[in-house]
């Protein structure tokens, strides 16, 4: 089960000294799903979403969530630029937001040694460098260089702090840096040293160029460019599933599609096409992916929805999973004739006549509920005020159109 | 099935209400084992009759959230024309932009998956501030707030004055 604390949210940054980065946080996630880009696609209509999350919202209504223009799943296409923003962010986020906490606890706890605070700052000039290039690096020693590349590895800035320690060599430093004892602190994002209070100030004008010493950025630009080469910026060569006119398939020809496919073709023909429609939804949106999943894995997610809300799903979900169909305005709207059906079903039941089946046919079919053994005429009334329910009707009995007394008692 | 796409953004969404909560609004998980039904509290806006209330709510997802909108239904007496006598909650904003049954919504008002548990409740409470009489749930209600002001705010605030126990 996912626990509300694994869950990263862009309200991470409100408590720590950057509540700016918030809204970069915000704007880095999809709409739809609230989390970071997967394999983000764009759409005619230029709203970024994942593959999957927008290929589901298109298959259920062929409109974008965003501005609500009609769209298709073929003419989606990937952007790759955002997907390489959320990488290196996601990659940075961790380490960015622990050291905004560990410095707002500075600020209002008890006062920490200057040492201390200005390895964090380094630490933090590391990671930048890690995320966002080689040319920040010009003004960290080797040593650190080294450290920011394990750092992206463990993850942890904590470790990394406490082995630090150990090969902590300030005269070392002293070659790259004016002074380590100088009070000064390193811009976080091209590691100028400056006064603490300057860095602020400094930040927001940063163009990440170090003022100097660029022969070690030249050493490790091909590294940095390498790693970018990983991500490959070509397609995959996994063909898309195309889409089924369903109207056109009988049947047979449906399931023998589905035994092409490699998927399970039990059920209603209803719930096939809603699986099939699943199935290329996952199936396309991985192949979208610069990392595509194995088959087997698709299945298992294919298996997960056929539990969660396909034939598999508990069964009081299933009545109302049409995808279009609005229980609740249809039960809204057929109230009243919920109502009087009741009513009359009472009066038939204290008054029993011949036309008691005619009339039992007709409630139950207003209630759908098509499992329900035809109700003997004694039990009529009962069972429809039980099933009423299902349609999300509140727990108390059913009234009778009578709203003000109700609302006042 | 904790990890589908309706339980994670569910999981997001209470994040993020927990952690900023909106003015007058709280709202999560009734339990942590079931992120399909939420309770929400609202606070009734100030400068109507309404003010100084705390109106409980329900909220139930379902399992393609966020496709399809949840339901919302107030536990508490609510008199307002867009509140139906059973408690649910009439407005545009929950209802899906597939069909529209009473023909007066505009599609750019209706749901849509990137709308969340937040837009829903502040549209709620702005809902009980101005009333939409154009297509009431609650036709009595309505009448009274068309016809006789002063009675639907009195009882309104006699409402909130049971509401909160006094």
């Amino acid at each position: 089960m996912d626990s509300i604390s694994e869950v990263s949210d862009p309200t991470d940054w409100l408590p720590t000294p950057l509540p700016l980065l918030a809204p970069v946080d915000s704007a880095l996630r999809c709409q739809v799903c609230k989390d970071f880009y997967e394999t983000p696609m764009i759409t005619s209509c230029s709203h970024t979403f994942c593959s999957l999350c927008i290929r589901k919202c298109l298959s259920s209504d062929g409109r974008c969530p965003a501005c609500r223009e009609q769209d298709q799943a073929s003419k989606l296409r990937r952007n790759w630029a955002i997907q390489e923003v959320v990488e290196s962010f996601k990659t940075a986020r961790p380490q960015v937001l622990d050291v905004a906490k560990r410095r707002e606890n500075e600020e209002d706890g008890s006062p920490v040694q200057i040492k201390g605070r200005k390895r964090k700052w380094q630490d933090v000039g590391g990671e930048r460098e890690d995320a966002e290039g080689a040319r920040k690096a010009a003004r960290q020693t080797r040593s650190q260089s080294r450290k920011a590349t394990t750092s992206a590895i463990s993850q942890d800035i904590v470790i990394l702090d406490s082995e630090g320690d150990d090969d902590y060599d300030p005269s070392g430093e002293a070659e790259d840096y004016p002074q380590p004892g100088d009070g000064l602190v390193p811009c976080p994002v091209c590691g100028a040293r400056m006064k603490e209070e300057a860095v602020w100030l400094h930040i927001e004008r940063c163009d990440g160029n170090p003022p100097k010493k660029l022969s070690e950025a030249r050493s490790i630009t091909p590294q940095i460019s390498a790693s970018r080469h990983n991500r490959p910026p070509q397609p995959n060569l996994i063909p898309r599933l195309p889409q089924l006119n369903y109207s056109l398939l009988k049947d047979g020809a449906l399931k023998k599609k589905f035994d092409d496919l490699g998927i399970p073709n039990w059920g209603s023909r209803e719930l096939l096409i809603r699986r099939h429609t699943e199935w290329v939804n996952l199936y396309n949106s991985n192949a979208d992916s610069s990392t595509p999943k194995s088959n087997r894995e698709l299945l298992r997610e294919l298996d997960l929805w056929e539990r969660s809300q396909g034939g598999r799903a508990p069964a009081r979900d299933a009545l109302s999973k049409k995808k279009d169909f609005d229980g609740k305005a249809w039960m809204e709207g057929n109230k009243s004739q919920f109502d009087e059906l009741i009513r009359e079903a009472r009066k038939k039941r204290q008054v029993p006549s011949k036309k008691e089946g005619q009339k039992e046919e007709t409630a139950n079919d207003a209630e759908r509920s098509p499992n329900m053994p035809s109700a003997l005429p004694g039990q009529l009334a009962l069972s429809s005020t039980k099933k009423m329910p299902m349609f999300a009707m509140p727990s108390e009995p059913i009234r009778d159109g009578d709203g003000i007394e109700d609302s006042t008692q | 099935m904790a990890s589908s796409v309706a339980s994670k953004r569910l999981f997001q969404e209470y994040r993020t209400i927990t952690n900023d909560p909106p003015e007058g609004i709280t709202a999560g998980p009734v339990t942590e084992d079931d992120i399909y039904v939420w309770e929400a509290l609202i606070q009734g806006p100030e400068g109507t009759p309404f003010e100084g209330g705390i109106f409980p709510a329900e909220l139930k997802f379902p399992k393609d959230y966020p496709l399809a909108p949840p339901t919302m239904r107030f536990t508490c007496d609510m008199w307002h024309p867009n509140v139906y006598p059973n408690g649910m909650v009439c407005i545009s904003i929950l209802h899906a932009p597939g069909d529209d049954p009473n023909h007066y919504e505009h599609a750019s008002e209706r749901w849509s998956p990137i709308q969340s548990v937040e837009k829903i409740l502040i549209s709620v409470m702005s809902m009980l501030a101005e009333p939409n009489d154009e297509s009431p749930a609650n036709v009595d209600a309505a009448r009274m707030w068309r016809e006789r002001r002063s009675d639907y705010e009195k009882m309104v605030r006699d409402n909130v004055r049971k509401g909160l126990g006094l």
